[in-house]
C-alpha cells in the first residue's frame, strides 16, 4: 500500500475518532404523549458515565406471578408491552438519561442516573395503574351474606388468626409493608401488640356503641360496621389488613354476593377518636376502565389534591350512557383494586371529564398518578427482582481513583517501552496514543457507558495492547541478529509475528464475545471495552506503527541502524 | 540495545516434576481452605457477593471512626441479625451484607434497608453521621440464575477456544492449551479461597480475562513450537519446546511487565470497589505465565508420547499449516 494512502487512512481514523468523541446535537423522531411524531433534538454526550460512576438507581423488574399463574409465552408478550408502558412513565418523570431496556426475554431493566428518591421511582414502575369505575351496592347484599361469610371464616380456621398476634403480623402482607418484609421484625411485633390492645378495646367499645355496631356474632361480621352510605363499611384500621387477607381466600371470595366485590379504600375516617378504614361493596363489572383514558393532569382543587382526567370520544359516549343510567347511585373510582377516596354520588350524566380525589396526598403524588394514568396500565403486575442505588460521592471517588490508576498505568507502560526499545519504543508509544484515541472513539460508537469495571478493563488493555508491539519488535531483533538489513528485518519481523498476534487476539476476542453474550450491566461494559481495545490494538500495532517505521526508513536513507 | 534474557538456553522442561508437585500442592491447599471456610462460614465455601446469593448489601460512610462492634450491634438491633459487617479502608467505611428474607421472591427495598440502619445508628452512636454510599438488593431467584449464567459463560468460552485452537493448530495443541487454562482456573479459585475474596460479577469478568490472557501466552509459545517444528524435523519435541520457550522469553518478560504494571496501578490506586478484580488479575499474570511454560509444555509432550504423530512427522493439520506457511514464504515481500 502506498505510503500516502497509509497516512491518509490514519489521519481519517483520527478525525473520525475526534468527531465521535465530541458532544453534538442529534435529532431523533419520537412519538410524544399524544402519539404524534415529532423531531426532538438532544445533546448527545459520548462516553457518558455509568450508574456506578454517576450515582443513581438501577432496577430489574420481572413479572409478578405470585398471585396468578402466567404462562411463559404470555409473560414474554406481557414484558414487551410493559416495557413500553414503563418507558413512557419514566420519560414523563423528567430524567432524560433514563434507560429502560429489555433483558433476556423476561426482564426489564431500568437505570435512572442521579435519582434521589428510590421509593418514588419504585412505585412509579411497580404500580400496575389499572383504573376502573364501578357502582357501589345499594341493595344491602353484604348484610344478607354475613351469616354465610362468618361460617366460611370459621370453617377455614381464619378466625384463629385474630387471637394470635404473631399470626396476624404474618397474615398482613399489605402492599405497604411488602417491601419491608422480614426486615422490620421488631417493629412488626410491636404492631401486633398494639393490634391486640386495639382489638380488646374494640370489643369493649362495640358493646357500648350500638350506633356503629352492625351485627354481633361471627368473626367476619364483627369486623364490619355500617358506614354513612349504602355499600360502605368501616373497619378498624388495625384490622383492615387482616380483612384484606381474608378476602383473598378463595372460599371467602365465593361467599361474597355474586357479581359484587368488597374492596378497601385508600381513605380512613376518624370516628369518636378512633381510626377506621372504609371498605366498599361494588359491582364486579366496571362501567368503564382506564383503557378509554386520553389524558390526566394533577391539580390543587377545593377538596385538596386531585387528578383531572379526560376520556376518549368513545369512552366519553360510554361513560355518558352508563352514568345516565345510574343517576343517584355512587360511583367508586378504583385504582389497582383500591377505591380512591369516597365514591361521589352521580348527579347527572357525566361526559368525557372527571377527577380523582387524592385526599391528603401531596401534589407530587398527584403528578405521579397522572403520569402513570397517562402511560396506561401495565398488562401484568411487575415486581423488583434486583435494585441498586449508588450515592454520588462514591461515584466521584471511583472516577478520581480510576483516573489516577489510568494515568499511572500509562506512565509505567510508556517508561518500560522507552527504556527497553528506545527509538522503536517511541514509535510504539506514538501508536499507544492513537490506541487510546481509537478505543475511546470505538466505545463512544458503541454508545457504551463508562463503568468502574470498564475503566479497569481499559487500564488493563493498555498493558496488553503493547504486547503486539513487543512481539513484532522481538522478531525484528531476531531478524537483525541473523544479519539481515534493517529494512528486511522490519519487514520480516512484522510478517513473522503476524500468526501469533492474530491467534492470540482472536482467542481473547472470542472470550470477550462470550462475556458480552452472557454478562449483564457492568460486565457487559467490561466486555465491550475489551473488544474495542483488541480491535484498536490490532490496527495500531500492525498498521500504524508499521507506517511509522516506513516513514522513518524513507527519511533516513543510506546506512541505517535501528534503535530497538 | 538493552536486552534481557536474550539467547538463553534454560532447560525449562527439566523441572516439570517439581513444578507439578508445587502447583498441585497449591491447589490442594486451596481445596483444604475451601473445606475450612465451609465449616467456619456455615457451608459457604466461596464468598459469593449478593449478586449471586441474593440479599441486601449496604455500604456506609461515617464522619468519625466507629468500632465494628458498635456497627454490628446497631445492625442487629435494626432487625438484620445474621448480617455480615465488614470494614474497609479504616474505621469510617463499613459494608453490611444481609441474607434475603425467608421465603421472599422479590428484592428488598435496598434504600429503605440502608435508611433503617442509618436511623438506628443515629440513635445509638450520636454525633456520628452515617451516609449510605450504595445499597444493592437482589432477589434470590436472580442470584441463582446468575450463578448458572457465569458458569455457562466460562464453559462456553472454553469450548469456543478449544474449537478455534483445533482449527488453527492441531488437536494436541488445543487440548494442552485448554487444560493449562483449566489449571489457571483451579489455581485462581485456590487463590480466591486463600484471600477469601468476594466473588462478584466483576471478579468473574477478571477470571475470564485471566483465562484469555493465559491462553494468549500459551498460544505465543505454541506458535513458536509450530514454526520450529516446520524448520527442524530432527530435533526432539522436548528440545523444540525448550528452544521455543527460550526464544519467546524476552517477549514474555516484557509483556508481563507491562500488564503487571497496569494491574499494580489498578490494585494500588483504583480503590476498594475494584480491588478483588485487581487481585485476581495480578495473580493471573503469574499463574498464566507459569501454566504456559510448565503445564501446557509438559502436557504437549505427554500427549505426543501417548498419541504419536504419523511417521512422516506431520499429520493433516500440521501439513495444512505447513503449506500455508510456504505460500506466505513465496509471496513477494515489499515494505511498502
Amino acid at each position: 500500500m502506498p505510503l500516502k494512502w497509509r497516512i491518509s487512512i490514519i489521519v481519517a481514523l483520527c478525525a473520525l475518532s475526534i468527531w465521535a468523541l465530541f458532544p453534538r446535537d442529534v435529532t431523533v423522531r419520537t412519538r410524544n404523549a399524544q402519539g404524534v411524531l415529532q423531531n426532538e433534538t438532544m445533546r448527545k454526550v459520548p462516553l457518558k458515565k455509568g450508574l456506578d460512576l454517576s450515582g443513581g438507581m438501577y432496577l430489574s423488574l420481572e413479572v409478578d406471578d405470585s398471585k396468578q399463574k402466567i404462562a411463559p409465552s404470555a409473560k414474554a408478550e406481557a414484558i414487551d408491552r410493559a416495557l413500553k408502558t414503563v418507558r413512557t412513565r419514566l420519560e414523563g418523570y423528567g430524567t432524560s438519561e433514563t434507560v429502560v431496556e429489555k433483558q433476556g426475554s423476561d426482564r426489564i431493566v431500568v437505570s435512572i442516573p442521579g435519582i434521589s428518591d428510590e421509593e418514588r421511582a419504585r412505585k412509579l414502575v411497580e404500580d400496575q395503574a389499572f383504573l376502573e369505575f364501578k357502582i357501589t351496592d345499594k341493595t344491602g347484599a353484604l348484610e344478607r351474606a354475613l351469616p354465610k361469610l362468618d361460617q366460611v371464616v370459621k370453617q377455614r380456621g381464619l378466625a384463629a388468626a385474630t387471637r394470635a398476634p404473631g399470626d396476624t403480623s404474618n397474615a398482613t402482607l399489605s402492599p405497604a409493608t411488602k417491601g419491608l418484609q422480614g426486615l422490620l421484625t421488631s417493629a412488626d411485633t410491636t404492631k401486633g401488640d398494639s393490634a391486640k390492645k386495639v382489638a380488646s378495646a374494640a370489643a369493649k367499645d362495640s358493646a357500648n356503641e350500638d350506633s356503629l355496631k352492625l351485627q354481633a356474632g361471627g368473626a367476619f361480621s364483627s369486623l364490619l360496621q355500617a358506614g354513612n352510605m349504602p355499600g360502605e363499611f368501616y373497619v378498624d384500621n388495625a384490622k383492615a389488613p387482616l380483612l384484606e387477607a381474608w378476602l383473598e381466600d378463595s372460599a371467602v371470595a365465593a361467599a361474597i354476593p355474586p357479581g359484587k366485590q368488597l374492596l378497601p379504600s385508600t381513605d380512613s375516617v376518624t370516628l369518636q377518636g378512633r381510626v377506621y378504614r372504609a371498605f366498599y361493596l361494588v359491582d364486579s363489572r366496571p362501567i368503564i376502565t382506564g383503557d378509554y383514558l386520553k389524558g390526566a393532569q394533577p391539580n390543587q382543587g377545593m377538596e385538596g389534591t386531585v387528578v383531572e382526567f379526560q376520556l376518549t370520544n368513545e369512552g366519553g359516549r360510554r361513560f355518558r350512557t352508563e352514568t345516565g343510567r345510574n343517576i343517584g347511585n355512587y360511583m367508586a373510582i378504583i385504582l389497582d383494586g383500591r377505591v380512591m377516596g369516597r365514591p361521589p354520588v352521580i348527579q347527572s350524566a357525566i361526559g368525557t371529564r372527571g377527577q380523582i380525589t387524592m385526599g391528603g396526598k401531596s401534589l407530587a403524588d398527584a403528578q405521579d398518578l397522572a403520569l402513570v394514568l397517562r402511560a396506561g396500565a401495565l398488562p401484568v403486575p411487575l415486581r423488583v427482582a434486583e435494585s441498586q442505588k449508588i450515592g454520588p460521592t462514591l461515584g466521584q471517588d471511583s472516577i478520581d481513583k480510576g483516573r489516577n490508576a489510568s494515568i499511572i498505568a500509562v506512565a509505567l507502560v510508556v517508561l518500560i517501552m522507552l527504556v527497553y526499545y528506545r527509538f522503536s519504543g517511541l514509535l510504539a508509544v506514538g501508536g499507544l496514543v492513537l490506541y487510546i484515541l481509537y478505543t475511546l472513539a470505538a466505545l463512544a460508537g458503541f454508545d457504551a457507558a463508562i463503568t468502574m469495571p470498564g475503566i479497569a478493563g481499559f487500564v488493563l488493555s493498555i498493558g496488553i495492547a503493547v504486547d503486539a508491539n513487543v512481539l513484532i519488535f522481538e522478531r525484528i531483533r531476531e531478524e537483525m541478529a541473523h544479519g539481515k538489513t534493517v529494512r528486511t528485518a522490519i519487514d520480516e519481523g512484522f510478517r513473522h509475528a503476524m500468526p501469533a498476534i492474530i491467534d492470540s487476539n482472536v482467542s481473547t476476542m472470542l472470550t470477550a464475545a462470550v462475556l458480552y453474550q452472557y454478562g449483564t450491566g457492568a460486565v457487559r461494559g467490561f466486555a465491550v471495552t475489551l473488544m474495542a481495545g483488541i480491535a484498536a490494538s490490532l490496527v495500531t500495532s500492525i498498521f500504524v506503527v508499521r507506517t511509522f517505521f516506513i516513514l522513518w526508513l524513507n527519511r533516513s536513507r543510506g546506512t541505517q541502524t535501528l534503535s530497538i | 540495545m538493552l536486552r534481557i534474557l536474550h539467547d538463553t538456553k534454560y532447560d525449562f522442561i527439566k523441572y516439570w516434576k517439581a513444578s507439578a508437585i508445587g502447583t498441585i500442592a497449591f491447589i490442594a491447599l486451596g481445596i483444604v481452605l475451601l473445606g475450612v471456610h465451609a465449616v467456619r462460614y456455615h457451608g459457604e465455601a466461596l464468598n459469593y457477593s449478593v449478586e449471586f446469593t441474593g440479599g441486601t448489601v449496604v455500604r456506609l460512610h461515617f464522619t468519625q471512626p466507629v468500632e465494628a462492634e458498635a456497627v454490628r450491634s446497631a445492625v442487629d438491633a435494626a432487625g438484620f441479625s445474621g448480617s455480615e459487617v465488614t470494614n474497609f479502608g479504616g474505621l469510617t467505611d463499613y459494608m453490611i451484607k444481609s441474607p434475603p428474607a425467608e421465603g421472599a421472591v422479590a428484592a428488598q427495598n435496598a434504600d429503605s434497608v440502608g435508611a433503617h440502619i442509618v436511623q438506628t445508628l443515629k440513635e445509638r452512636v450520636p454525633g456520628n453521621t452515617a451516609t449510605v454510599q450504595s445499597a444493592q438488593s437482589v432477589g434470590p431467584r436472580v442470584g441463582a440464575e446468575l450463578k448458572t449464567k457465569a458458569l455457562t459463560a466460562i464453559l462456553i468460552s472454553f469450548a469456543v477456544t478449544l474449537i478455534y485452537l483445533a482449527i488453527r493448530f492441531e488437536w494436541r495443541f488445543g487440548v494442552a492449551a485448554v487444560i493449562a487454562t483449566g489449571h489457571d482456573l483451579l489455581t485462581t479459585i485456590a487463590f480466591l479461597a486463600m484471600m477469601r475474596l468476594e466473588i462478584s460479577l466483576a471478579v468473574v469478568a477478571a477470571l475470564l480475562t485471566v483465562i484469555g490472557y493465559s491462553l494468549n501466552d500459551t498460544i505465543i509459545i505454541f506458535d513458536r513450537v509450530r514454526e520450529n517444528l516446520k524448520k527442524q524435523r530432527k530435533e526432539s519435541l522436548r528440545d523444540v519446546l525448550n528452544r521455543s520457550i527460550n526464544e519467546t522469553l524476552p517477549r514474555s518478560v516484557l509483556t508481563h511487565a507491562t500488564v503487571l504494571a497496569a494491574t499494580l496501578a489498578l490494585l494500588i490506586f483504583a480503590g476498594e470497589v475494584i480491588r478483588p478484580f485487581s487481585w485476581i488479575m495480578a495473580f493471573g499474570v503469574f499463574t498464566g505465565t507459569f501454566s504456559s511454560i510448565y503445564v501446557a509444555g509438559p502436557l504437549l509432550l505427554w500427549i505426543e508420547h501417548k498419541w504419536p504423530r504419523s511417521t512422516d512427522g506431520a499429520d493433516k493439520g500440521q501439513a495444512r499449516a505447513l503449506t500455508e506457511e510456504r505460500k506466505r514464504e513465496r509471496a513477494p515481500a515489499g515494505v511498502r
